[in-house]
């Protein structure tokens, strides 16, 4: 598995992805200077804007890594000699999904790094009217790395099915914007608004992909980490045991899907 | 002409025709009306659900758009290039949707604040959104500073605006603001206590159209401020109200004559209270 990682790994950074991903993050030292149209919060509005920027290219990371690695490998027939290797099938899924997931961090870090000298520099011009909680922007950071290595698990169990890398890309988008509504979903049936209009067997329907598809609201700390509000601890542990216990869900069921798969 | 310089002529032509097409797409950017640039926002009820996890971005892009078309069109009223009256329903509308992405954006409520009340007279609008906001920015005593002046000086609900400033004291300590309180029991000096206002909002703006904007409706308050006292210094000693304001310039208890920078012309009405043709609004006269 550990070869499998270093592989994905030493393969992604020789698609010169990272250079790539340096070259976005240059958009990263404009932050201050674009905060700074803001009328009465310039730090909120950097810090607004250098985790967006993070969550983004993270999305697009996570959505094209996850879902075009392994269907790279099958097209360019690499996995025919990976599998004859002495690796479990297993070994190779989980090899390179970790693979992927350490980039992601090493992304999440490199970024995070440059967006925390840009809020420095925009704090320092513009004092904000409550002081910067740097460990909640390093939260968020990490929760929003979190959310889209889960998400490349999602990209790794749809590419583990699919023969071509449509189903693995809009699939892992779709289930992405689902996530993040499912909680205003659930909300809204709970509602006595809702049972006027919503009928037994769609209300059942909807708990059933609520419970079936990730909740990816509760990963985004950004509102706490930009207005420095402390969120519940209990919540955030909660919240890190989900992400673990459901993407290790996803990566067994993707090993499982991909053993059984038929290499022509 | 060889097969390698073909390529070549052809993509110089096509840079000449980029630059060509250029000139007339950007004057048809620039001159784009005012109301296709603000454009049209869905509620905030079906606009979450397409944010995804960037709430707090759209929030802020939302909000620096209608400020860039607000201090784009206030800018053309200075230049007097334009008449047109900005589109404040539109503004709210974005606003209200740009607070329920991020209830927490102080630019929302800030920017609101300045147009719904002084521009628009939505005083009940404007303090239902500050006491929406108030639920969340819990630390801030700004948003009950806000509600405190809408209160006393455009509704004169006296006891509502006591209210909101004690409680702007408790949150920033300052005394000015438990003054403030006491003060807003009774009505007296309105236009003083809105010079002070917009003193303090103008010295703590940095965006340059809202500034422009405080500014000049600060310079007008302090226009009707002079009149206010020679009208007072006038009643005092005559023991009747004036019937005109020439009659105070005529008697030279106000010098130099008093100029509303709207472009209005100021006027006493029958009960002393001074007004100006412009309403205080650039294209309020009639």
């Amino acid at each position: 598995m550990k070869d499998v990682l270093l592989i994905t790994l030493k393969g992604i950074f020789r698609d010169r992805i990272f250079q790539g991903i340096m070259a976005l993050a240059g958009l990263i030292v404009f932050i201050p200077s674009a905060a700074s149209l803001s009328m009465r919060q310039v730090t909120e509005l950097s810090i607004t804007l250098s985790l967006s920027t993070i969550s983004f290219i993270m999305l697009l990371l996570s959505v094209f890594l996850g879902a075009t690695s392994m269907w790279k490998d099958i097209e360019r027939r690499y996995t025919f000699s990976v599998v004859s290797l002495p690796i479990s099938r297993t070994s190779y899924v989980f090899g390179k999904f970790f693979g992927i997931a350490l980039f992601l961090v090493l992304t999440a870090f490199v970024l995070g790094c440059a967006a925390m000298i840009s809020i420095k520099v925009s704090s320092m011009g513009y004092p904000p009217a409550r002081p910067v909680e740097w460990g909640l922007i390093m939260a968020a950071i990490v929760f929003d790395a979190f959310k889209y290595i889960l998400l490349v698990g999602v990209a790794m169990l749809l590419s583990a099915v699919s023969t071509s890398f449509f189903l693995p890309v809009f699939g892992t988008v779709s289930i992405f914007l689902v996530g993040t509504i499912t909680q205003q979903v659930y909300d809204y049936l709970h509602t006595p608004a809702s049972e006027k209009v919503v009928s037994a067997i769609v209300k059942n329907a909807a708990l059933v992909l609520y419970y079936l598809l990730p909740n990816l609201q509760s990963f985004d700390l950004k509102v706490y980490a930009i207005y420095s509000i402390k969120p519940s601890l209990g919540g955030v542990l909660t919240t890190f045991c989900y992400g673990g216990i459901y993407t290790a869900v996803l990566l067994l069921a993707s090993s499982l899907l991909f053993g059984r798969r038929e290499m022509k | 002409m060889t097969s390698s310089v073909r390529p070549f002529i052809l993509f110089i032509v096509s840079l000449l025709l980029y630059a060509a097409v250029m000139v007339p797409f950007t004057r048809h950017m620039k001159h784009k009306p005012v109301e296709e640039k603000l454009g049209y926002i869905p509620e905030a009820s079906t606009f979450q659900y397409l944010c995804a996890d960037q709430k707090t971005f759209i929030s802020s892009a939302l909000l620096m758009k209608v400020i860039m078309y607000f201090g784009g069109l206030t800018d053309k009223q200075f230049e007097k290039t334009v008449a047109a009256i900005p589109d404040y329903r539109g503004m709210s509308n974005i606003i209200h949707t740009a607070l329920k992405l991020d209830p927490y954006n102080m630019d929302g409520y800030y920017f609101a604040q300045s147009f719904l009340t002084w521009e628009v007279k939505q005083y009940a609008i404007a303090n239902k959104l500050l006491e929406y906001g108030m639920k969340y920015r819990t630390w801030d005593w700004y948003l009950p500073f806000f509600a405190g002046f809408n209160y006393s000086y455009f509704l004169k609900d006296y006891g509502k605006a006591a209210e909101f400033y004690k409680r702007a004291g408790e949150l920033s300590g300052q005394e000015l603001h438990f003054s403030l309180a006491g003060r807003y029991m009774q009505e007296s000096g309105q236009t003083e206590l809105a010079i002070a206002y917009l003193t303090m909002m103008a010295q703590g703006e940095k965006n340059q159209a809202v500034k422009k904007n405080y500014q000049i409706r600060l310079k007008a308050f302090k226009e009707v401020s002079r009149i206010e006292k020679a009208r007072d210094a006038y009643r005092a000693s005559r023991g009747q109200l004036p019937v005109t304001l020439e009659t105070l310039i005529g008697k030279g208890l106000i010098a130099p004559a008093p100029v509303d920078p709207y472009g209005g012309t100021f006027y006493l009405e029958p009960d002393g209270k001074v007004s100006t043709t412009s309403k205080f609004a650039f294209g309020g006269r009639k």
